[in-house]
């Protein structure tokens, strides 16, 4: 063709540019004048480089008959495009040129149904000698259908348009063809012998129904993909035993599935999968009615139930079909009434979710974020909810289902509008990139020009960019679809949204319940009194609502969150940071949701702090706030505050406010347990010296020592304070009784009935029976004559937080000498084990379970810190490094120095961790304090979610707290005991 | 579910069945059993029969009491000891927590959860036990103090009108009536000592089988006034009672273990798995091998395997090959021969395979082949050649399995420490004891 430019090439949507003007000549040299027209159409066809290449091997192979093709028009045009649209086509083509026939009709019509089968019954009819012959007859049918029906496709006006039709059509062909192999089966027993004989009467009263399931069932078949199948059987006569008829009717199964997908010299069509039967792979093949019925009785699980919504009669005997899907269809709705069923469906989802590779997250079409199976999710999720009580919604097919939930008013008219288009846009795709090579794939090609070719097929004018830009918008759309249709209905039947469908009150119980809700009739009066009246905060949450009743659901305890945020809300009114962090930040509300539901002792403490609400916005304000910055905020109250009382009020309040910051951020995973840990340590030490501010008289100078955890600022929710005091008299007063006084005044204004504070004073000198403070002479005289092993290796932990800087000086050197000593006698190693041992039997509460208490149990806290202390006794005056209060810094220190090897650290610190994050979790979780890991199922569940486990971990918290505290017991007695 | 429910329930109608046998096995291997009516059975199926866990060794001690036995229906059979008057019948259950989680202290679970890692893996776990026993005249120990054995015969001797082979076949015949296939059965080699070999099934069914199986010999042995016992070593000088047992893993319909080209057709997944094996047997000993007595067997001299090595045909080997028949690629398998009568089933088989599957996972070498004798080898020989001894007591094997990840992972850490701590228990009873060895010795001359 002379005279055609590289770039008119390029127009027509070639890519190769350099030798196509030579292979058109050599098309026009072959075919003549009709070559020239065939351009036009190659520049309308999907991939024209394809349909070109294959048009010159065609006409090598059938000149004539290409000639005449292209030719006329219509022919023309569907034999390119089916050429350019798919490679398997032209693959067909060259292996059975006188398929070419297809493209002579005048149009492109699809075969009727019942021509379909008069096709393959006659292609069975023309005699044959072997199986083999048989399988390929049909096939051939089959697969030369499948080109007339491709043919139709690519030249649809509408591409996408056609997408029912030809699902419809491909499930009609694969149902038509298993009919065939169903009687190619039959022949194959009543004529082999090798089969164990069985008679022709036999065979023939052997009655056998071959029911569709999935899509093939609902009649939206892929171009290529399973058919799921199940079989039913009977005997048709009496004089044919059941069993007899069984075991005929398995034989007749399995040949009917290997005609499909046995090799032969024709290619295998698609696999049958049996596997949705009852009992799946370990099941028999074949069943009869009853023994169907039976087992959906007793033993099939929610999912199983599930699949039945698409049974359909495909082959064989229709009336056996139809007597088993009259019983089967009434067992298939009084199952979604049973507990759980929607959760059921739900894990199912996060499975598939869960399985996909993370490399094709992106391309999937069926499985990933915004994807088919998210329609046909939020689809049948409504059919199963509503479905219960109204018969209309009980279709099989997805398109026919979104339309029954429309006019059911299930779902408004425009965002079922939305989801049609998404759902036939996304097949269309999916079908485009299945019959380009006739592979089972779901997934859009990585390689550019095959998108292109995508892109050309559903529109001749989209590059491959174009596809996928608009591929991404219905992603997001499909995204957020479901949430909109499942959930904003839920408001309805209390709030005018305008859009939406409206749900009366009963068909909203029934979502609520569906989702989670115990007591959706209390929800629904939260719901109505949150949407309540014509305020901004009513409209906003009105638009609100429906996401955070959809993350509520997802949290441990719906209804406890809602109930929490009703008040909440309450109480905020109509502040007007609150409104705009509920709606401009959608994060926020999230986390907000999160909280609410998951941690009692965060809820507890936001209902008297709603300002909290203000940090779900910006995660930075969930850190702890510093030493310095409590400091200043408490000392300025002082300041303003004469009253003492009045300003310990204030003090208890910032006190509560930082702990509900921690909690939050505990929570929502924002902070780590060391942040934790000194955020909680930092809070009760300013507490506690902005109260002794309050009580000093400026008589003596009152030391405060943190001992024990909170020496280590190693605080957990919940967490006793253990502290010493000791004093110096300023002024010639009776010191000791002024101590006593002012300790006691400092006990009463920390007490806090809402955010419970107690302060341990039990490590003193002589315990229980010394006086509650001492003068530093008093400690040095009673240290220097008493001091026991066990005493010295509290002060380990001693932090001098409080006292004029003189004071803590001469204390922290007093406790110096006992606590690392230069030397440590054997005796008095032997002493620390022997308390150990005797500790560990005398301590633990009656009746507790050694292996479950986080505190005094094998390998957990103390067993970590017993050890710990023990090096640093022996080994602190040589190694200054490990002079730390702080017992993972201490670990790390000795793994420095060489005193402990890393891996036995490793093992000490992960046990140590994980007991002091569980001892948190189950005060987060439930505002109460236990040391005990709880064997309560659900709560363990709560606690798991609070440390970042996946949902449903119960078990595997458990699990990995026994396993790390039997490993770090293992280090802690060789360690301990055999040094 | 299961397709053998109508079955059950239409079999319990037919047969008259008076009583339903739920059986469990607890921690240490013993069967318990619970029986129920007819009606309750079909409540059962679906419920779960309920009861105090509390009450069972080791099932519960973490949750509390109320547990629910789910009776596998696919282990329905009609116990053939009681004859025609007043059937009855048993089904193995599977126990579970009253929220529907499987229990983790149910053994069954415990090598469930091994057998679906595993299928994860694409295996399926076949197994066949040569289960070794003796028949003794009655549990009454004679004069000297030592059980007195039925007959004085020895390795496959035909004992002309003996008890053990009418007792061999007695109990032959009702096994085959509860649907467990039988090998194989002849004299042993200690006097009254028979072997019962069972055909291969998979792991899980066969654990069920040998369950019924000691049932079975303990019946027979009644019915025909003697007593059978599984102890692993009831006579000092006579052989101990083992249960060997072959292993092969299955991928679909071909044996993993087969490669036509490799050393005894061993494929690379027989050998890793092999490697498994020999490197965690010393720490699954104390489950293989239980009891104070095992270890009498285990260093009781003969062919008892006590050093970790493997072998073809070497019959002092704790690993065997077995020899290889042409042409029956599937036949390929490998002979733990460490394993004792007596132990838990479910736990040893669950741990076995996950050593094995251990090896696959982590590529472990199988080391070199013993072709000798390793009893007779001197210590330093054995050194030389890296053989490391079994366990010698059960002590020495508790201080091992207290160590293993492998078995605190397989059996979960709650049975894990309750057969460390049941095991510490018996050592300690029996250190206590004085015995008849220290008496004869000690007594006259000091």
């Amino acid at each position: 063709m002379a005279g055609l430019g590289l770039s008119e090439l390029a127009r027509y949507g070639f890519v190769e540019l350099e030798g196509t003007v030579a292979k058109l000549d050599q098309l026009v040299a072959a075919v003549g004048d009709s070559g020239r027209s065939a351009l036009a159409e190659l520049g309308l066809s999907a991939n024209p480089d394809q349909a070109l290449n294959a048009l010159l091997d065609l006409a090598e192979i059938n000149r004539a008959e290409v000639k005449k093709l292209l030719g006329k028009p219509e022919s023309a045009a569907r034999l390119v495009r089916t050429l350019g649209a798919s490679s398997a086509m032209v693959d067909l083509l060259r292996r059975r040129p006188e398929f070419l026939g297809v493209f002579q009709a005048k149009e492109a019509k699809l075969t009727t149904l019942q021509d379909l089968r008069r096709l393959f019954n006659a292609a069975l009819e023309k005699p044959h000698g072997s199986v083999d012959e048989r399988w390929v007859a049909i096939r051939l049918v089959y697969r030369q259908e499948l080109l007339r029906l491709i043919a139709f496709d690519v030249t649809q006006f509408q591409a996408v348009e056609a997408f029912p039709v030809v699902a419809r059509h491909l499930s009609d062909l694969a149902t038509e063809a298993m009919d065939a192999g169903l009687q190619i089966a039959r022949w194959e027993l009543i004529s082999s012998t090798d089969h164990g004989n069985y008679s022709e009467f036999e065979v023939n009263n052997t009655k056998l129904a071959v029911i569709a399931m999935g899509k093939c069932g609902a009649r939206e078949l892929n171009y290529i993909s399973d058919v799921d199948v199940i079989y039913v059987a009977e005997s048709g006569s009496a004089e044919l035993e059941k069993e007899r008829a069984l075991e005929i009717a398995t034989r007749l199964a399995t040949r009917m599935m290997r005609a499909m997908d046995g090799t032969a010299p024709e290619p295998m069509l698609w696999q049958v999968d049996p596997n949705l039967r009852p009992e799946g792979k370990s099941g028999a093949l074949v069943r009869t009615v009853d023994s169907h019925i039976t087992y959906y009785e007793r033993w099939a699980q929610n999912w199983e139930f599930q699949a039945l919504l698409k049974a359909r009669f495909a082959a064989g005997d229709a009336e056996l079909a139809e007597s088993y899907l009259s019983r089967i269809r009434p067992l298939v709705w009084a199952a979604t009434t049973r507990d759980g069923f929607v959760e059921a469906a739900q894990k199912m989802r996060e499975r598939v979710m869960e399985h996909i590779p993370e490399s094709e997250v992106n391309r999937q079409i069926k499985l990933g974020p915004g994807g088919l199976r998210d329609i046909e999710f939020t689809v049948q999720l409504l059919q199963l909810v509503h479905g219960r009580t109204d018969v209309s919604v009980r279709v099989a097919d997805t398109m026919s289902a979104i339309e029954s939930l429309a006019s059911g008013g299930y779902m408004s008219r425009s965002d079922a509008e939305i989801f049609f288009n998404d759902y036939k846009f996304l097949r269309s795709i999916e079908h485009r990139i299945q019959f380009s090579q006739m592979r089972r794939t779901h997934l859009m090609p990585e390689s550019e020009s095959q998108v292109r070719s995508i892109a050309r097929g559903l529109n001749v004018r989209w590059t491959s960019d174009q596809l996928l830009t608009r591929w991404n918008e219905v992603k997001l759309e499909v995204r957020s679809l479901h949430q909109k249709v499942f959930y904003r209905p839920l408001l309805s039947a209390v709030a005018k949204l305008g859009d939406g469908a409206q749900l009366s009150s009963d068909q909203i119980l029934d979502r609520l319940s569906a989702i989670g809700f115990d007591d959706p009739k209390s929800a629904l009066t939260h719901i109505e009194a949150l949407t309540r009246g014509l305020s901004r905060r009513a409209a906003i949450q009105k638009q609100l609502l429906p996401v955070l009743l959809e993350w509520f659901a997802k949290g441990s305890d719906p209804d406890a969150g809602l109930l929490a945020f009703r008040r909440l809300s309450e109480d905020l009114g109509e502040s007007p940071w609150y409104l705009r962090m509920l709606r401009d930040s959608s994060g926020a509300a999230e986390r907000m949701t999160q909280v609410l539901s998951t941690s009692k002792l965060a809820t507890g403490l936001f209902e008297r702090h709603p300002e909290a609400a203000a940090w779900f916005e910006d995660p930075a304000d969930l850190k702890a706030l510093s030493l310095g910055e409590l400091r200043t905020e408490m000392n300025s109250i002082i300041e303003r505050h004469d009253e003492v009382d009045k300003a310990a009020v204030s003090i208890r309040g910032i006190r509560r406010r930082e702990t509900l910051r921690l909690a939050m951020g505990a929570v929502l995973g924002e902070l780590t347990i060391d942040e934790i840990a000194q955020g909680l340590s930092d809070i009760t030490e300013s507490y506690l010296l902005a109260l002794k501010d309050l009580t000093d008289d400026g008589t003596i100078d009152l030391g405060i020592v943190a001992m024990g955890r909170f020496g280590g600022a190693e605080l957990g929710f919940g967490s006793d304070a253990d502290l010493m005091f000791v004093y110096r008299p300023l002024e010639s007063v009776d010191a000791q009784k002024t101590a006593e006084r002012q300790i006691s005044e400092l006990r009463r204004l920390a007490a806090d009935p809402v955010l419970e504070f107690e302060f341990d004073i039990d490590l003193r000198p002589e315990g229980k029976n010394g006086p509650i403070a001492r003068s530093l002479e008093s400690y040095a005289a009673y240290y220097a004559k008493w001091a026991n092993t066990w005493e010295a290796q509290a002060l380990l932990r001693a932090r001098v937080i409080a006292g004029s800087e003189e004071l803590v000086e001469l204390f922290t050197e007093l406790i110096d000498q006992y606590r690392y000593p230069s030397e440590v006698s054997p005796a008095a190693v032997i002493e620390i084990r022997r308390i150990k041992a005797r500790v560990e039997t005398e301590r633990l509460p009656q009746g507790a379970d050694p292996k479950r208490h986080l505190k005094l149990g094998r390998g957990s806290l103390s067993d970590v810190e017993w050890l710990v202390q023990l090096l640093q006794l022996m080994n602190g005056a040589k190694h200054p490094a490990i002079r730390t209060p702080k017992t993972l810094s201490a670990l790390e220190a000795c793994v420095a120095e060489g005193l402990i090897e890393r891996h036995d650290a490793a093992v000490l610190e992960e046990a140590w961790k994980l007991s002091s994050r569980i001892r948190s979790a189950v005060v987060l979780w439930g505002s109460r304090r236990s040391d005990v890991l709880t064997t309560d199922r659900r709560q363990l569940e709560g606690m798991a979610r609070i440390l970042e486990y996946p949902r449903r971990s119960a078990s595997q918290l458990e699990q990995d707290y026994l396993a790390f505290t039997r490993r770090s017991r293992m280090v802690f007695e060789r360690l301990f005991y055999d040094v | 579910m299961d397709k053998q429910t109508d079955f059950v329930l239409r079999t319990i109608e037919e047969r008259s069945v008076k009583f339903v046998r739920l059986w469990f096995t607890d921690v240490a291997g013993t069967l318990k059993s619970v029986a129920i009516a007819p009606a309750e059975v079909e409540g059962a199926f679906s419920e779960g029969l309920g009861f105090d866990g509390s009450a069972i060794e080791g099932l519960a001690r973490t949750y509390e009491a109320d547990m629910l036995a789910m009776p596998d229906p696919s282990t329905f059979q009609i116990l053939p000891w009681r004859g025609e008057i007043d059937p009855t019948a048993r089904m193995f259950c599977d126990i579970q927590t009253p929220d529907g989680q499987p229990a983790a202290a149910d053994p069954r679970n415990v090598l469930r959860r091994a057998l679906s890692k595993a299928s994860d893996m694409g295996f399926t776990f076949y197994i066949h036990p040569e289960i070794e026993f003796y028949l003794l005249k009655s549990s009454q120990l004679n004069e000297d103090g030592e059980p007195v054995p039925v007959d004085k015969a020895g390795y496959f001797d035909n004992v002309p009108g003996g008890t053990a082979h009418d007792f061999r076949r007695r109990a032959v015949q009702m096994l085959e009536q509860l649907g467990i296939s039988v090998e194989f059965s002849h004299h042993e080699g200690g006097p009254g000592q028979n072997e019962i070999d069972l055909r291969y099934a998979d792991a899980l069914t066969m654990a069920d089988n040998i369950m019924s199986f000691r049932t079975v010999i303990k019946e027979v042995a009644i019915e025909q006034g003697v007593y059978a016992t599984f102890m692993p070593k009831p006579f000092t000088q006579h052989p101990g009672s083992g249960m060997h047992t072959h292993m092969s893993l299955f991928e679909g319909d071909t044996n993993a273990f087969f490669d036509a080209g490799g050393q005894y057709h061993l494929s690379k997944t027989a050998r890793q798995f092999m490697a498994g094996i020999l490197r965690h047997a010393p720490e699954i000993t104390a489950v293989t091998n239980q009891y104070v007595n095992s270890y009498k067997r285990l260093w009781g001299g003969g062919e008892a395997p006590s050093f970790v090595c493997w072998g073809h045909n070497n019959r002092s080997a704790l690993l065997r090959v077995p020899l290889y028949k042409p042409e029956k690629g599937n036949s390929s398998r490998i002979e733990y021969r460490a394993i004792d009568s007596a132990a838990n089933p479910y736990l040893a088989y669950a741990l076995i395979l996950s050593a094995g599957l251990k090896g696959i996972e982590e590529g472990y070498e199988l080391p070199a082949e013993t072709e000798d004798n390793v009893w007779n080898l001197t210590d330093a020989e054995r050194r030389a050649m890296g053989i490391q001894p079994l366990p010698q007591s059960l002590d020495h094997a508790i201080r091992k399995l207290e160590e293993s990840e492998l078995a605190a992972e397989v059996l979960g850490e709650e049975v894990f420490s309750y057969v460390l701590a049941n095991k510490r228990r018996e050592w300690s009873e029996y250190r206590s004891q004085v015995t008849p060895f220290e008496l004869h010795q000690n007594l006259e001359t000091l």
